[in-house]
């Protein structure tokens, strides 16, 4: 079946949009990992954040006023035990989460 | 580090402190730092409790920390409780909820909003600026007046 002038003409412009789509969306993609990599310090840094930080980010849904949670904490002789709500008592608790890294 | 370690010596009289130390942000075997290998702080991701025990043990003697320290067992529950890697600060209030919520760090970790929640609190706590090195006095010339001796510098106020 032969196809018609028409038709071939709507199939050349879907092949060109699909071409044209791809390219920005590369161009976009380019440019986002020249950002990150800008930010992280290095491309190797910017693949380290995308690997290995971005999915342990989290901003969580604690808000000024929610009941704090209650964890239980390991004591650094690595054999005691307690919970972080033992610490908050008559006095505000200030708590420092972090890593040595 | 050194901003936390001086607000809690300037507020620990008024509340308390509690570092928990979380899974490792840049180890050796995920996304590590130029910095941690010019500073030597080179460890992996602990796999066990042990490991992170061995760290957070590590890390405490070496900067002698002197802040109250925890750990985060290997469920990472107040991690993931508190939205916490890899790093962030909140203020728990005496009736146990949420004060004070820091941003996540590195970007927002910002010890200086827990400064200022305290010091609204507890009244500021100020400290002398570094003092410029001290300049050889001008050779003495017969003839030039003394010159009035320097004012007393002017005292720290303490927490109230």
């Amino acid at each position: 079946m032969e196809e018609s002038a028409g038709e071939r003409l709507e199939q050349n412009g879907m092949n060109r949009f699909w071409k044209w789509l791809g390219a920005i969306f590369g161009i976009l993609l380019a440019a986002a990992f020249a950002v990150l990599s800008y930010m992280a310090g290095s491309p190797k840094d910017a693949y380290g954040m995308v690997r290995y930080a971005l999915p342990h980010m989290h901003r969580g849904t604690l808000k000024v006023g929610s009941d704090a949670p209650d964890a239980r904490i390991v004591a650094l002789d690595g054999v005691s035990r307690f919970h972080i709500r033992e610490r908050t008592q008559a006095r505000p608790l200030v708590l420092v989460f972090g890593s040595f890294t | 580090m050194g901003d936390v370690v001086q607000i809690y010596e300037d507020y620990k009289d008024h509340a308390d402190f509690l570092t928990i130390y979380v899974r490792e942000a840049h180890p050796t075997d995920e996304w590590q730092m130029k910095s941690n290998v010019k500073d030597d702080v080179c460890y992996a991701q602990p796999k066990t409790l042990e490991q992170r025990v061995a760290i957070a043990n590590d890390f405490t003697k070496r900067f002698k920390f002197p802040l109250p320290f925890g750990i985060d067992d290997m469920s990472n529950a107040a991690n993931d409780a508190y939205a916490a890697w890899p790093e962030r600060l909140y203020i728990v209030d005496e009736s146990g909820h949420i004060a004070y919520r820091g941003g996540m760090g590195p970007f927002h970790y910002t010890p200086a909003e827990v400064r200022e929640w305290l010091a609204t609190r507890y009244g500021a706590v100020k400290h002398e600026a570094p003092k410029p090195p001290a300049e050889a006095p001008p050779a003495a010339t017969a003839g030039t007046a003394a010159q009035p001796a320097p004012p007393p510098p002017a005292p720290t106020a303490a927490a109230k």
